[in-house]
C-alpha cells in the first residue's frame, strides 16, 4: 500500500475530529448519539472531536516511530524526488532523535498524544468535576509546550529543504488540539458547558 | 461525605481513562515492535555506521564526498553481486603511528581491490583529523601523495566526523559491510570481535599473527569472505 494511502487513514481521523467540532458536527456525528448520548451536546461533540484528533496524532506518531525503525534497518519507506520526503528527515541521524534523551521523535509524539487523550477522556467522563478546569488548562499548556518542539522540527525541514508529510500531520494535530482545548476552556467559562445546570439555576 | 464521594468518582474517571490510554499506548508499541527490527546508529559491531558528507582529496583535487554513495542498502549476507565493503581509517598527518602504518595501509588498499583478491572489493577511505598539532589540507595532500595512496582522504580537520564515529585516537580502523553496518572496529576494548551478518551476533575473530591484536587485513580476510555471492 502506498505510504500516502496509509497517511490518509491518519488524516481521516483528524479531519473527522475537526468536523465534529464544527457546526457540521451535529450532522456528521449523529450516528454517535445512540452509543454516546453526550455527543448530542456541543461540549460532547467537541470532546469527541478532540479524542479523534488526539487518536489521529497518536497513530501518525506511531507510524513515524515505525518508519524510524525501518529506516535504521536500511529500508526506504517514504522517499521521492520531490520535496515531500520522510526518509531524508526521519532517517537522518542528526535530527531524528529528541536531544538529550536520544529517543525517536515518534515515541515522544505517542507519549504526548496519549497524555492529551487521557486528559480529554477524563474530562469527557466527568465534565462537572472540580478538576475539569485544571485538566483543560493542562491540556492547553501541554499543546502550547508542543509549539517550540514543532518549531525545532520545522527548522530541520527548512535546513534540509524537505517536508515530512507524516511529521507535519502530527504537528497539525497538536495545533488543532491546542485550539480545541482553548475553545473548551472558553466553553467551560460560559453556560454552554452544562446548559442543563443553567436551566436548573433558573 | 458528599465531597469524598465526588473525589472518588473523579478518581475513577481518571483511572478508567488512564487504563484506556495505557492500553492504546502499549498496543501501538507492540505493533511497531513486532513489525520492525531497529538498528542503533553507532560504531560498535552490528550498529549502523554514521553517515557523513565532507570534502575529500582524490589526488587531483578536493571534491564532495558522500559516505552513503558507497553503500549498497539492499545487500544481505545471501545476496549475490559485487557490492563493495568499506574500510575506514581515521588518521592524523602528525601522528607517528599513522605515518608508520601508511605503507601497509596502502598495500592493503591495493591488495583488496585487485583482481588477485578472491573476496569482494574493499574500498578504502582515510578520514584525516587534527588531534596532534596543526594540520591543513596541504598537509593531507602531501601525506597522501608521498605515500602514493590511491584512495580518497576526507577532510575532518573540524572533528565533525570523528565525533560521530566516537574515535578517540589515531589510527583507528573500521570495516563496514556493504549495507552500512559496522562489521569490525579496531577501537574496541577487545578488538577481536566481528559482526556476523547471518546470525546477527558478534563472534570472535582469529588472531592469525598471535600478537593479541587484530589488524585491519585480518578482519577483512575473515569477515568479507564469510558470505555467499558471485564475487567470492
Amino acid at each position: 500500500m502506498n505510504e500516502y494511502t496509509i497517511l490518509s487513514f491518519h488524516a481521516a481521523l483528524i479531519v473527522y475530529g475537526v468536523l465534529l467540532m464544527t457546526p457540521l458536527g451535529e450532522g456528521v456525528g449523529s450516528f454517535l448519539v445512540n452509543k454516546w448520548p453526550s455527543t448530542a451536546t456541543k461540549r460532547g461533540r467537541t470532546l469527541a472531536g478532540l479524542m479523534f484528533v488526539c487518536t489521529g496524532g497518536f497513530t501518525v506518531s506511531a507510524h513515524t516511530l515505525w518508519m524510524h525503525n525501518k529506516l535504521s534497518e536500511g529500508g526506504s519507506v517514504c522517499s521521492g524526488s520531490s520535496v515531500l520526503n520522510c526518509d531524508g528527515l526521519i532517517g537522518n541521524v542528526d535530527y531524528n532523535t529528541v536531544p538529550y534523551i536520544n529517543q525517536p521523535w515518534g515515541l515522544l509524539g505517542m507519549v504526548a498524544f496519549c497524555v492529551l487523550l487521557w486528559i480529554v477522556i477524563t474530562v469527557a467522563k466527568e465534565p462537572l468535576a472540580f478538576a475539569t478546569p485544571t485538566f483543560l488548562k493542562a491540556g492547553l499548556g501541554a499543546t502550547i509546550a508542543g509549539l517550540p518542539v514543532i518549531g525545532l522540527l520545522v527548522s530541520y525541514e527548512i535546513k534540509e529543504g524537505l517536508i515530512c508529510p507524516f511529521c507535519t500531520t502530527a504537528h497539525i494535530a497538536n495545533i488543532i488540539a491546542m485550539v480545541a482545548f482553548f475553545v473548551l476552556l472558553k466553553m467551560y467559562e460560559s453556560d454552554e458547558w452544562a446548559p442543563e445546570l443553567k436551566k436548573t439555576r433558573k | 461525605m458528599m465531597n469524598n464521594l465526588y473525589r472518588s468518582e473523579e478518581a475513577s474517571a481518571r483511572g478508567d481513562a488512564a487504563l484506556i490510554v495505557i492500553s492504546l499506548f502499549f498496543a501501538g508499541l507492540l505493533v511497531v515492535a513486532f513489525t520492525s527490527n531497529p538498528i542503533a546508529s553507532g560504531t560498535q559491531p552490528g550498529e549502523r555506521a554514521p553517515i557523513f558528507t565532507s570534502k575529500a582529496y582524490n589526488g587531483n583535487g578536493w571534491e564532495t564526498f558522500v559516505f552513503d554513495d558507497l553503500l549498497t542498502p539492499e545487500w544481505s549476507p545471501n545476496s549475490t553481486g559485487d557490492a563493495p565493503w568499506i574500510a575506514v581509517e581515521f588518521m592524523d598527518t602528525d601522528c607517528g603511528h599513522c605515518k608508520n602504518a601508511a605503507e601497509k595501509v596502502g598495500n592493503w588498499a591495493e591488495q583488496y581491490s585487485s583482481s588477485v583478491w578472491d573476496g569482494p572489493e574493499v574500498i578504502f577511505i582515510a578520514v584525516s583529523v587534527e588531534f596532534v598539532g596543526d594540520s591543513s589540507r596541504s598537509e593531507i595532500e602531501e601525506f597522501r601523495d608521498s605515500n602514493e595512496h590511491t584512495f580518497v582522504y576526507v577532510d575532518d580537520l573540524g572533528l565533525d566526523v570523528v565525533g560521530k564515529w566516537d574515535v578517540g585516537a589515531t589510527p583507528t580502523y573500521f570495516l563496514v559491510q556493504p549495507d552500512g553496518l559496522v562489521a569490525w572496529n579496531s577501537g574496541q576494548t577487545v578488538n577481536s570481535i566481528g559482526w556476523d551478518a547471518d546470525k546477527e551476533e558478534v563472534f570472535p575473530l582469529i588472531d592469525y599473527t598471535q600478537d593479541n591484536y587484530i589488524e585491519l587485513n585480518e578482519a577483512i580476510e575473515q569477515l568479507t569472505k564469510k558470505y555467499g555471492g558471485d564475487s567470492q
